[in-house]
Protein backbone atom coordinates (compact mmCIF):
# COMPACT_ATOMS: atom_id res chain seq x y z
CA UNK A 1 0.00 0.00 0.00
CA UNK A 2 1.47 3.41 -0.92
CA UNK A 3 2.26 5.73 2.20
CA UNK A 4 -0.47 7.66 1.05
CA UNK A 5 -2.98 5.35 0.51
CA UNK A 6 -2.09 3.90 3.98
CA UNK A 7 -2.58 7.31 5.56
CA UNK A 8 -6.02 8.23 3.90
CA UNK A 9 -7.21 5.11 5.32
CA UNK A 10 -5.87 5.82 8.72
CA UNK A 11 -7.83 8.92 8.72
CA UNK A 12 -10.83 7.92 7.04
CA UNK A 13 -11.04 4.50 9.18
CA UNK A 14 -12.43 5.71 12.14
CA UNK A 15 -14.67 8.23 11.08
CA UNK A 16 -16.65 5.88 8.64
CA UNK A 17 -16.82 3.23 11.36
CA UNK A 18 -18.32 5.75 13.95
CA UNK A 19 -20.60 6.57 11.18
CA UNK A 20 -21.74 2.98 10.30
CA UNK A 21 -21.88 2.19 14.16
CA UNK A 22 -24.07 4.81 15.03
CA UNK A 23 -26.28 3.69 12.12
CA UNK A 24 -26.52 0.05 12.43
CA UNK A 25 -25.95 0.06 16.35
CA UNK A 26 -23.49 -2.71 16.02
CA UNK A 27 -19.66 -1.65 15.49
CA UNK A 28 -18.52 -5.69 13.95
CA UNK A 29 -21.27 -5.11 11.05
CA UNK A 30 -19.75 -1.60 11.04
CA UNK A 31 -16.61 -2.74 10.38
CA UNK A 32 -17.32 -5.57 8.24
CA UNK A 33 -18.92 -2.91 5.93
CA UNK A 34 -16.06 -0.34 5.88
CA UNK A 35 -13.70 -3.32 5.96
CA UNK A 36 -15.36 -4.39 2.22
CA UNK A 37 -15.31 -0.64 1.31
CA UNK A 38 -11.27 -0.34 2.21
CA UNK A 39 -10.44 -3.53 -0.01
CA UNK A 40 -12.75 -2.32 -3.03
CA UNK A 41 -10.66 1.03 -2.95
CA UNK A 42 -7.55 -0.72 -2.68
CA UNK A 43 -8.56 -2.36 -6.26
CA UNK A 44 -9.98 0.97 -7.57
CA UNK A 45 -8.21 3.98 -6.24
CA UNK A 46 -5.01 2.89 -8.29
CA UNK A 47 -6.69 1.92 -11.12
CA UNK A 48 -9.15 4.85 -11.22
CA UNK A 49 -7.47 8.10 -9.36
CA UNK A 50 -8.63 8.57 -5.67
CA UNK A 51 -11.62 9.85 -6.10
CA UNK A 52 -12.32 13.39 -4.69
CA UNK A 53 -13.30 13.24 -1.69
CA UNK A 54 -12.12 9.98 -0.33
CA UNK A 55 -14.13 9.62 3.38
CA UNK A 56 -17.67 10.04 1.17
CA UNK A 57 -16.66 7.64 -1.30
CA UNK A 58 -15.72 4.98 1.84
CA UNK A 59 -18.46 5.69 3.54
CA UNK A 60 -21.34 5.56 0.63
CA UNK A 61 -19.15 2.17 -0.66
CA UNK A 62 -19.68 0.72 2.67
CA UNK A 63 -22.94 1.92 2.91
CA UNK A 64 -24.03 0.14 0.01
CA UNK A 65 -21.91 -2.81 0.93
CA UNK A 66 -24.00 -2.88 4.16
CA UNK A 67 -27.41 -2.79 2.82
CA UNK A 68 -26.60 -5.68 0.01
CA UNK A 69 -25.20 -7.67 2.83
CA UNK A 70 -28.29 -7.03 4.73
CA UNK A 71 -30.75 -7.66 1.75
CA UNK A 72 -29.37 -10.89 0.94
CA UNK A 73 -29.14 -11.91 5.12
CA UNK A 74 -32.59 -13.52 5.69
CA UNK A 75 -32.14 -14.19 9.21
CA UNK A 76 -31.69 -10.70 10.69
CA UNK A 77 -34.54 -9.85 12.45
CA UNK A 78 -34.25 -6.18 12.17
CA UNK A 79 -33.77 -5.96 8.70
CA UNK A 80 -36.36 -3.62 7.57
CA UNK A 81 -35.15 -1.34 10.53
CA UNK A 82 -31.94 -1.80 9.51
CA UNK A 83 -32.32 -0.82 6.15
CA UNK A 84 -34.28 2.31 6.96
CA UNK A 85 -31.64 3.65 8.40
CA UNK A 86 -28.84 2.79 6.55
CA UNK A 87 -31.25 4.92 3.78
CA UNK A 88 -30.41 8.16 5.70
CA UNK A 89 -26.63 7.62 5.38
CA UNK A 90 -25.51 9.56 1.95
CA UNK A 91 -25.22 6.93 -0.47
CA UNK A 92 -22.93 9.91 -3.08
CA UNK A 93 -19.45 8.94 -3.71
CA UNK A 94 -19.39 13.00 -4.04
CA UNK A 95 -21.34 13.95 -0.78
CA UNK A 96 -20.13 16.05 1.87
CA UNK A 97 -18.88 14.24 4.31
CA UNK A 98 -18.23 16.69 6.99
CA UNK A 99 -21.80 16.87 7.10
CA UNK A 100 -22.44 14.11 8.47
CA UNK A 101 -21.56 14.40 12.76
CA UNK A 102 -18.53 13.00 13.53
CA UNK A 103 -18.81 10.30 15.81
CA UNK A 104 -15.69 9.73 16.58
CA UNK A 105 -15.73 10.54 20.04
CA UNK A 106 -18.53 8.27 20.22
CA UNK A 107 -15.97 5.34 19.03
CA UNK A 108 -13.26 6.29 21.23
CA UNK A 109 -15.43 5.92 24.23
CA UNK A 110 -16.99 3.62 23.31
CA UNK A 111 -13.35 1.42 22.69
CA UNK A 112 -12.83 2.41 26.48
CA UNK A 113 -15.36 1.52 28.34
CA UNK A 114 -15.00 0.71 31.82
CA UNK A 115 -17.12 -2.87 31.46
CA UNK A 116 -14.09 -4.27 28.70
CA UNK A 117 -10.57 -5.29 30.24
CA UNK A 118 -8.27 -3.02 30.31
CA UNK A 119 -6.28 -5.01 27.44
CA UNK A 120 -9.15 -5.09 25.66
CA UNK A 121 -9.79 -1.45 25.56
CA UNK A 122 -6.53 -0.28 24.26
CA UNK A 123 -6.53 -3.13 21.54
CA UNK A 124 -9.62 -1.81 20.49
CA UNK A 125 -8.71 1.84 20.31
CA UNK A 126 -5.83 1.13 18.56
CA UNK A 127 -7.79 -0.82 15.97
CA UNK A 128 -11.29 1.24 15.90
CA UNK A 129 -9.50 4.48 16.47
CA UNK A 130 -6.24 4.52 15.11
CA UNK A 131 -7.29 2.44 12.26
CA UNK A 132 -4.32 0.24 13.19
CA UNK A 133 -4.05 -3.60 11.80
CA UNK A 134 -4.21 -6.16 13.72
CA UNK A 135 -0.86 -7.23 12.95
CA UNK A 136 0.49 -3.69 13.62
CA UNK A 137 -0.95 -4.01 17.30
CA UNK A 138 -0.13 -7.61 17.72
CA UNK A 139 3.72 -7.17 16.92
CA UNK A 140 3.56 -3.48 19.30
CA UNK A 141 2.03 -6.13 22.52
CA UNK A 142 4.53 -9.07 20.99
CA UNK A 143 1.54 -11.20 21.38
CA UNK A 144 0.19 -13.30 18.36
CA UNK A 145 -1.86 -12.23 15.81
CA UNK A 146 -4.33 -14.76 16.43
CA UNK A 147 -4.68 -13.91 20.32
CA UNK A 148 -4.77 -10.29 19.09
CA UNK A 149 -7.82 -11.10 17.16
CA UNK A 150 -9.60 -12.88 19.25
CA UNK A 151 -9.17 -9.97 21.95
CA UNK A 152 -10.34 -7.75 19.16
CA UNK A 153 -13.46 -10.40 18.92
CA UNK A 154 -14.48 -11.21 22.27
CA UNK A 155 -14.31 -7.42 23.02
CA UNK A 156 -16.60 -6.86 20.15
CA UNK A 157 -19.06 -9.12 21.18
CA UNK A 158 -19.07 -7.84 25.08
CA UNK A 159 -19.73 -4.38 23.99
CA UNK A 160 -22.93 -6.04 21.65
CA UNK A 161 -24.15 -8.97 24.50
CA UNK A 162 -23.89 -6.45 27.17
CA UNK A 163 -25.57 -3.13 25.86
CA UNK A 164 -22.13 -1.23 25.99
CA UNK A 165 -24.04 2.32 24.53
CA UNK A 166 -22.13 3.80 21.24
CA UNK A 167 -22.19 7.63 22.23
CA UNK A 168 -20.66 9.95 24.39
CA UNK A 169 -21.19 9.94 28.20
CA UNK A 170 -24.33 11.85 29.46
CA UNK A 171 -22.63 14.86 31.75
CA UNK A 172 -22.73 12.67 34.88
CA UNK A 173 -20.57 10.56 33.42
CA UNK A 174 -18.38 11.72 31.47
CA UNK A 175 -15.41 12.91 34.28
CA UNK A 176 -15.04 9.46 35.15
CA UNK A 177 -15.08 8.52 31.77
CA UNK A 178 -13.16 10.66 30.02
CA UNK A 179 -10.49 9.96 32.88
CA UNK A 180 -11.01 6.44 31.32
CA UNK A 181 -10.47 7.41 27.74
CA UNK A 182 -6.91 9.30 28.90
CA UNK A 183 -5.74 6.46 30.57
CA UNK A 184 -6.05 3.86 28.05
CA UNK A 185 -4.18 6.93 25.62
CA UNK A 186 -1.70 6.77 28.90
CA UNK A 187 -1.30 3.54 28.64
CA UNK A 188 -0.36 2.99 24.90
CA UNK A 189 2.29 5.87 25.14
CA UNK A 190 3.84 4.14 28.14
CA UNK A 191 3.93 0.56 26.26
CA UNK A 192 5.59 2.28 23.62
CA UNK A 193 7.48 4.44 25.84
CA UNK A 194 8.66 2.13 28.86
CA UNK A 195 9.55 -0.09 26.10
CA UNK A 196 9.60 -3.65 28.24
CA UNK A 197 10.71 -5.49 25.10
CA UNK A 198 10.18 -5.70 21.32
CA UNK A 199 10.58 -3.56 17.93
CA UNK A 200 12.37 -0.55 18.26
CA UNK A 201 10.31 1.17 15.80
CA UNK A 202 6.91 -0.47 16.69
CA UNK A 203 6.98 1.10 19.96
CA UNK A 204 7.92 4.68 18.58
CA UNK A 205 4.41 4.10 16.15
CA UNK A 206 2.62 3.99 19.56
CA UNK A 207 4.04 7.08 21.33
CA UNK A 208 3.33 8.49 17.84
CA UNK A 209 -0.70 6.71 18.05
CA UNK A 210 -1.04 7.96 21.26
CA UNK A 211 0.09 11.62 20.70
CA UNK A 212 -2.47 11.82 17.77
CA UNK A 213 -5.35 10.05 19.31
CA UNK A 214 -4.67 12.86 22.40
CA UNK A 215 -4.91 15.44 20.00
CA UNK A 216 -7.95 14.37 18.96
CA UNK A 217 -9.56 14.21 21.78
CA UNK A 218 -8.24 17.93 22.57
CA UNK A 219 -9.85 18.95 18.85
CA UNK A 220 -13.12 17.66 19.66
CA UNK A 221 -12.97 18.33 23.65
CA UNK A 222 -11.24 21.70 23.26
CA UNK A 223 -12.31 22.83 27.23
CA UNK A 224 -11.02 19.82 28.75
CA UNK A 225 -8.10 20.49 31.03
CA UNK A 226 -6.82 17.04 31.63
CA UNK A 227 -7.09 16.12 28.33
CA UNK A 228 -5.20 19.47 27.25
CA UNK A 229 -2.83 18.00 30.45
CA UNK A 230 -1.98 14.73 28.95
CA UNK A 231 -1.29 15.90 25.82
CA UNK A 232 1.23 17.92 26.74
CA UNK A 233 2.93 15.36 28.73
CA UNK A 234 3.14 13.55 25.79
CA UNK A 235 4.47 15.44 24.00
CA UNK A 236 7.05 16.73 26.11
CA UNK A 237 8.04 13.26 26.95
CA UNK A 238 8.20 12.25 23.60
CA UNK A 239 10.54 15.25 22.76
CA UNK A 240 13.08 13.49 24.99
CA UNK A 241 12.65 9.90 23.48
CA UNK A 242 15.72 9.97 21.26
CA UNK A 243 18.40 11.23 24.13
CA UNK A 244 17.08 8.67 26.44
CA UNK A 245 19.06 5.53 24.59
CA UNK A 246 22.79 5.54 24.08
CA UNK A 247 24.37 4.53 20.97
CA UNK A 248 25.09 1.15 22.52
CA UNK A 249 21.43 0.90 23.67
CA UNK A 250 22.35 1.83 27.39
CA UNK A 251 19.73 4.01 29.16
CA UNK A 252 21.11 7.30 29.65
CA UNK A 253 19.14 9.54 32.68
CA UNK A 254 17.89 13.18 32.35
CA UNK A 255 20.47 14.46 33.87
CA UNK A 256 23.31 13.05 31.04
CA UNK A 257 20.83 13.18 28.32
CA UNK A 258 22.50 15.29 25.21
CA UNK A 259 19.54 18.04 25.57
CA UNK A 260 20.49 18.41 21.39
CA UNK A 261 18.80 14.87 20.71
CA UNK A 262 15.72 16.98 22.40
CA UNK A 263 13.20 17.71 19.68
CA UNK A 264 12.76 21.17 20.51
CA UNK A 265 9.34 21.53 17.95
CA UNK A 266 7.59 18.64 19.79
CA UNK A 267 8.87 20.36 23.88
CA UNK A 268 7.36 23.99 22.77
CA UNK A 269 4.16 22.66 21.44
CA UNK A 270 3.80 20.83 24.68
CA UNK A 271 4.31 24.19 26.08
CA UNK A 272 1.93 25.61 24.29
CA UNK A 273 -1.11 23.15 25.20
CA UNK A 274 0.09 23.24 28.78
CA UNK A 275 -0.53 26.95 28.96
CA UNK A 276 -3.58 26.66 27.37
CA UNK A 277 -4.25 23.60 30.30
CA UNK A 278 -3.38 25.90 32.40
CA UNK A 279 -5.54 28.78 31.51
CA UNK A 280 -8.83 26.73 32.43
CA UNK A 281 -7.39 26.84 35.93
CA UNK A 282 -9.10 22.96 36.55
CA UNK A 283 -5.68 21.45 37.93
CA UNK A 284 -5.33 17.79 37.46
CA UNK A 285 -2.97 15.11 37.76
CA UNK A 286 -1.73 15.03 33.73
CA UNK A 287 -1.79 18.81 34.21
CA UNK A 288 0.99 18.14 36.75
CA UNK A 289 2.67 15.41 35.50
CA UNK A 290 2.94 17.55 31.92
CA UNK A 291 4.40 20.53 34.27
CA UNK A 292 7.11 18.00 36.16
CA UNK A 293 7.73 17.06 32.62
CA UNK A 294 8.20 21.00 31.44
CA UNK A 295 10.61 21.87 34.48
CA UNK A 296 12.53 19.02 33.03
CA UNK A 297 12.80 20.26 29.37
CA UNK A 298 13.21 23.72 30.54
CA UNK A 299 15.83 22.70 33.20
CA UNK A 300 13.89 24.41 36.24
CA UNK A 301 15.38 24.53 39.64
CA UNK A 302 14.88 20.94 41.21
CA UNK A 303 12.63 22.80 44.19
CA UNK A 304 10.34 23.68 40.99
CA UNK A 305 10.02 19.87 40.51
CA UNK A 306 9.80 19.00 43.99
CA UNK A 307 7.09 21.47 44.36
CA UNK A 308 5.13 19.98 41.74
CA UNK A 309 5.45 16.51 42.66
CA UNK A 310 4.19 17.45 45.90
CA UNK A 311 0.87 19.20 44.53
CA UNK A 312 0.79 15.84 42.62
CA UNK A 313 0.55 13.42 45.72
CA UNK A 314 -2.08 15.69 47.16
CA UNK A 315 -4.12 15.37 44.31
CA UNK A 316 -2.86 11.50 43.96
CA UNK A 317 -1.30 10.16 46.72
CA UNK A 318 -0.26 6.43 44.42
CA UNK A 319 2.70 4.91 46.12
CA UNK A 320 3.93 5.57 42.10
CA UNK A 321 4.33 9.11 42.42
CA UNK A 322 5.24 8.87 46.21
CA UNK A 323 8.59 7.24 44.67
CA UNK A 324 9.23 10.10 42.31
CA UNK A 325 8.58 12.87 44.70
CA UNK A 326 10.86 10.92 47.42
CA UNK A 327 13.73 10.88 43.92
CA UNK A 328 13.14 14.60 43.14
CA UNK A 329 13.62 15.64 47.02
CA UNK A 330 17.10 13.91 46.86
CA UNK A 331 17.95 15.11 43.37
CA UNK A 332 17.36 18.61 45.03
CA UNK A 333 19.88 18.10 47.37
CA UNK A 334 18.45 16.07 50.24
CA UNK A 335 19.61 12.54 49.77
CA UNK A 336 18.66 11.25 53.42
CA UNK A 337 15.27 12.85 53.46
CA UNK A 338 14.25 11.30 50.19
CA UNK A 339 15.99 7.89 50.74
CA UNK A 340 13.68 7.93 54.19
CA UNK A 341 10.51 8.92 51.96
CA UNK A 342 11.13 5.85 50.32
CA UNK A 343 11.78 3.51 52.54
CA UNK A 344 7.79 4.54 54.23
CA UNK A 345 6.12 3.76 50.85
CA UNK A 346 4.35 1.16 51.13
CA UNK A 347 2.56 -1.07 48.13
CA UNK A 348 5.39 -0.87 45.77
CA UNK A 349 7.27 -4.69 46.87
CA UNK A 350 8.66 -6.24 43.46
CA UNK A 351 8.80 -2.92 41.79
CA UNK A 352 11.72 -2.83 40.05
CA UNK A 353 11.99 1.10 40.21
CA UNK A 354 11.82 1.32 43.65
CA UNK A 355 14.97 -1.11 44.61
CA UNK A 356 16.98 1.10 41.98
CA UNK A 357 15.62 4.40 43.19
CA UNK A 358 17.05 3.08 46.51
CA UNK A 359 20.25 1.68 44.91
CA UNK A 360 21.24 5.29 43.55
CA UNK A 361 20.53 7.04 46.67
CA UNK A 362 22.56 4.43 48.88
CA UNK A 363 25.13 4.96 46.38
CA UNK A 364 24.89 8.83 46.61
CA UNK A 365 25.26 8.19 50.14
CA UNK A 366 28.43 5.95 49.51
CA UNK A 367 26.82 3.12 51.51
CA UNK A 368 27.82 0.63 48.58
CA UNK A 369 27.37 -2.56 50.08
CA UNK A 370 23.97 -1.98 50.81
CA UNK A 371 23.47 -0.33 46.87
CA UNK A 372 25.23 -3.53 45.56
CA UNK A 373 22.25 -5.56 47.71
CA UNK A 374 19.40 -3.27 45.77
CA UNK A 375 20.76 -3.06 42.07
CA UNK A 376 20.86 -6.76 42.57
CA UNK A 377 17.29 -6.59 43.52
CA UNK A 378 16.29 -4.30 40.53
CA UNK A 379 18.01 -6.44 38.42
CA UNK A 380 16.04 -9.69 39.72
CA UNK A 381 12.68 -7.92 38.73
CA UNK A 382 13.40 -6.21 35.06
CA UNK A 383 13.85 -8.21 31.58
CA UNK A 384 14.49 -5.04 29.57
CA UNK A 385 17.76 -4.83 28.08
CA UNK A 386 18.87 -1.00 28.39
CA UNK A 387 17.76 -0.98 31.89
CA UNK A 388 19.46 -3.84 32.30
CA UNK A 389 22.71 -3.01 30.85
CA UNK A 390 22.51 0.65 32.98
CA UNK A 391 21.76 -1.19 36.46
CA UNK A 392 24.58 -4.15 35.96
CA UNK A 393 26.98 -1.16 35.11
CA UNK A 394 25.70 1.00 37.87
CA UNK A 395 26.24 -2.49 40.34
CA UNK A 396 29.96 -3.09 38.63
CA UNK A 397 30.62 0.17 39.95
CA UNK A 398 30.02 0.41 43.82
CA UNK A 399 30.78 -3.49 43.59
CA UNK A 400 34.23 -2.04 42.75
CA UNK A 401 34.41 0.73 44.91
CA UNK A 402 33.14 -1.30 48.03
CA UNK B 1 -31.47 -4.34 25.79
CA UNK B 2 -33.25 -6.81 28.56
CA UNK B 3 -31.16 -7.02 31.74
CA UNK B 4 -31.22 -9.48 34.59
CA UNK B 5 -30.46 -7.67 38.12
CA UNK B 6 -29.53 -10.19 40.64
CA UNK B 7 -30.00 -9.50 43.87
CA UNK B 8 -27.44 -11.29 46.38
CA UNK B 9 -26.81 -11.09 50.19
CA UNK B 10 -25.52 -13.00 53.15
CA UNK B 11 -28.00 -14.79 54.85
CA UNK B 12 -25.60 -15.54 57.35
CA UNK B 13 -26.42 -11.33 58.55
CA UNK B 14 -30.40 -12.49 59.58
CA UNK B 15 -29.90 -15.37 61.40
CA UNK B 16 -30.52 -15.31 65.07
CA UNK B 17 -32.41 -11.62 64.39
CA UNK B 18 -35.89 -11.51 66.02
CA UNK B 19 -38.62 -10.25 64.22
CA UNK B 20 -38.57 -7.14 66.08
CA UNK B 21 -35.11 -6.26 64.85
CA UNK B 22 -35.82 -7.82 61.66
CA UNK B 23 -39.15 -5.02 61.57
CA UNK B 24 -37.35 -2.24 62.31
CA UNK B 25 -34.11 -2.96 59.79
CA UNK B 26 -36.29 -3.68 56.92
CA UNK B 27 -37.85 -0.49 57.90
CA UNK B 28 -35.18 1.57 57.93
CA UNK B 29 -34.11 0.87 54.30
CA UNK B 30 -38.07 1.13 52.79
CA UNK B 31 -37.26 4.39 51.94
CA UNK B 32 -34.68 3.84 49.85
CA UNK B 33 -36.46 0.73 48.71
CA UNK B 34 -39.36 2.59 47.46
CA UNK B 35 -37.06 5.27 45.73
CA UNK B 36 -35.69 2.55 43.70
CA UNK B 37 -39.48 1.24 43.11
CA UNK B 38 -40.19 4.61 41.92
CA UNK B 39 -37.08 4.98 39.88
CA UNK B 40 -37.51 1.86 37.67
CA UNK B 41 -41.19 2.44 36.90
CA UNK B 42 -39.94 5.54 35.19
CA UNK B 43 -37.44 3.92 33.05
CA UNK B 44 -39.25 0.37 32.92
CA UNK B 45 -42.78 0.38 33.22
CA UNK B 46 -42.71 -3.49 32.73
CA UNK B 47 -39.99 -4.39 34.96
CA UNK B 48 -40.76 -7.53 37.21
CA UNK B 49 -39.28 -8.12 40.23
CA UNK B 50 -39.45 -11.12 42.74
CA UNK B 51 -37.75 -11.61 46.56
CA UNK B 52 -37.42 -15.17 47.19
CA UNK B 53 -37.63 -17.01 50.30
CA UNK B 54 -34.02 -17.84 52.01
CA UNK B 55 -31.70 -20.06 50.51
CA UNK B 56 -31.72 -22.63 53.34
CA UNK B 57 -35.40 -23.34 52.21
CA UNK B 58 -34.14 -24.12 48.68
CA UNK B 59 -34.05 -27.94 47.38
CA UNK B 60 -31.44 -28.62 44.60
CA UNK B 61 -32.17 -31.35 41.55
CA UNK B 62 -29.67 -32.91 40.33
CA UNK B 63 -29.77 -36.41 37.76
CA UNK B 64 -26.94 -38.58 38.06
CA UNK B 65 -26.59 -41.52 36.22
CA UNK B 66 -30.17 -41.42 35.30
CA UNK B 67 -31.74 -40.80 38.85
CA UNK B 68 -33.06 -37.96 40.29
CA UNK B 69 -31.10 -36.60 43.52
CA UNK B 70 -32.65 -33.87 45.62
CA UNK B 71 -30.52 -32.17 48.31
CA UNK B 72 -30.92 -29.72 50.42
CA UNK B 73 -29.18 -26.48 49.35
CA UNK B 74 -27.55 -24.21 47.99
CA UNK B 75 -24.06 -24.72 49.05
CA UNK B 76 -23.30 -23.77 52.34
CA UNK B 77 -19.91 -22.69 51.45
CA UNK B 78 -21.09 -19.53 49.52
CA UNK B 79 -21.76 -16.77 51.37
CA UNK B 80 -23.79 -14.92 49.32
CA UNK B 81 -27.19 -15.87 47.66
CA UNK B 82 -29.54 -14.85 45.73
CA UNK B 83 -32.04 -13.13 47.36
CA UNK B 84 -34.34 -11.88 44.71
CA UNK B 85 -34.00 -10.15 41.05
CA UNK B 86 -35.22 -8.10 38.71
CA UNK B 87 -36.55 -8.46 34.94
CA UNK B 88 -36.15 -5.55 33.23
CA UNK B 89 -35.56 -3.71 29.66
CA UNK B 90 -33.19 -1.00 29.79
CA UNK B 91 -31.10 1.56 27.11
CA UNK B 92 -27.56 0.12 28.17
CA UNK B 93 -25.39 -1.25 30.60
CA UNK B 94 -24.54 2.11 31.56
CA UNK B 95 -28.38 2.36 32.52
CA UNK B 96 -28.52 -0.78 33.67
CA UNK B 97 -25.37 -0.21 36.55
CA UNK B 98 -27.26 2.99 37.62
CA UNK B 99 -30.49 1.48 38.47
CA UNK B 100 -28.86 -1.45 40.45
CA UNK B 101 -26.72 0.68 42.32
CA UNK B 102 -29.90 2.13 43.35
CA UNK B 103 -31.09 -1.22 44.97
CA UNK B 104 -30.34 -0.90 48.87
CA UNK B 105 -28.56 -4.45 48.80
CA UNK B 106 -26.09 -3.42 46.62
CA UNK B 107 -24.92 -1.77 50.23
CA UNK B 108 -24.70 -5.01 52.40
CA UNK B 109 -24.42 -7.42 49.27
CA UNK B 110 -24.47 -7.42 45.86
CA UNK B 111 -26.07 -6.87 42.11
CA UNK B 112 -24.77 -8.51 39.40
CA UNK B 113 -25.98 -7.56 36.20
CA UNK B 114 -26.77 -10.04 33.48
CA UNK B 115 -27.60 -9.15 30.35
CA UNK B 116 -30.46 -11.61 28.71
CA UNK B 117 -30.08 -13.62 25.46
CA UNK B 118 -32.35 -12.14 23.11
CA UNK B 119 -32.54 -14.23 19.76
Amino acid sequence: MTQSLEATFREEWPRAVGILTRVLGDLSLAEDAVQDAFATALERWPRDGMPRSPGAWIVATARNGAIDRIRRERTFARKAELLARLEAVPGDEEADVSSIPDERLALLFTCCHPALAVDARIALTLREVAGLQTPEIARAFLVTESALAQRLVRAKRRLRETGIPFRVPPDHLLPDRLSDVLRVLYLVFNEGYAATAGDVLVRRELCAEAVRLAKLVCVLMPDEPEALGLLALLLLQDARRDARIGPDGELVLLADQNRSLWDRTSIDEGLRVLDRAESLRRPGPYQLQAVIAAGHAEGASPEVIVAAYAALERLDPSPIVRLNRAVAVALAGDVEEGLALIDGIDGLEGYSYLASARADLLRRLGRRAEAAHEYREALALTDNAPERRFLERRLREVAREA
Amino acid sequence: MKYALLVYSDQADWEGVDDDEAARRRAESMPRWLNLFEEMDRVDPHVAGKELVAATEAKVVRIVDGETIVTDGPFAETKEQIGGLFLTTLPDLDEAIRIASLVPAAEYGSLEVRPIVER
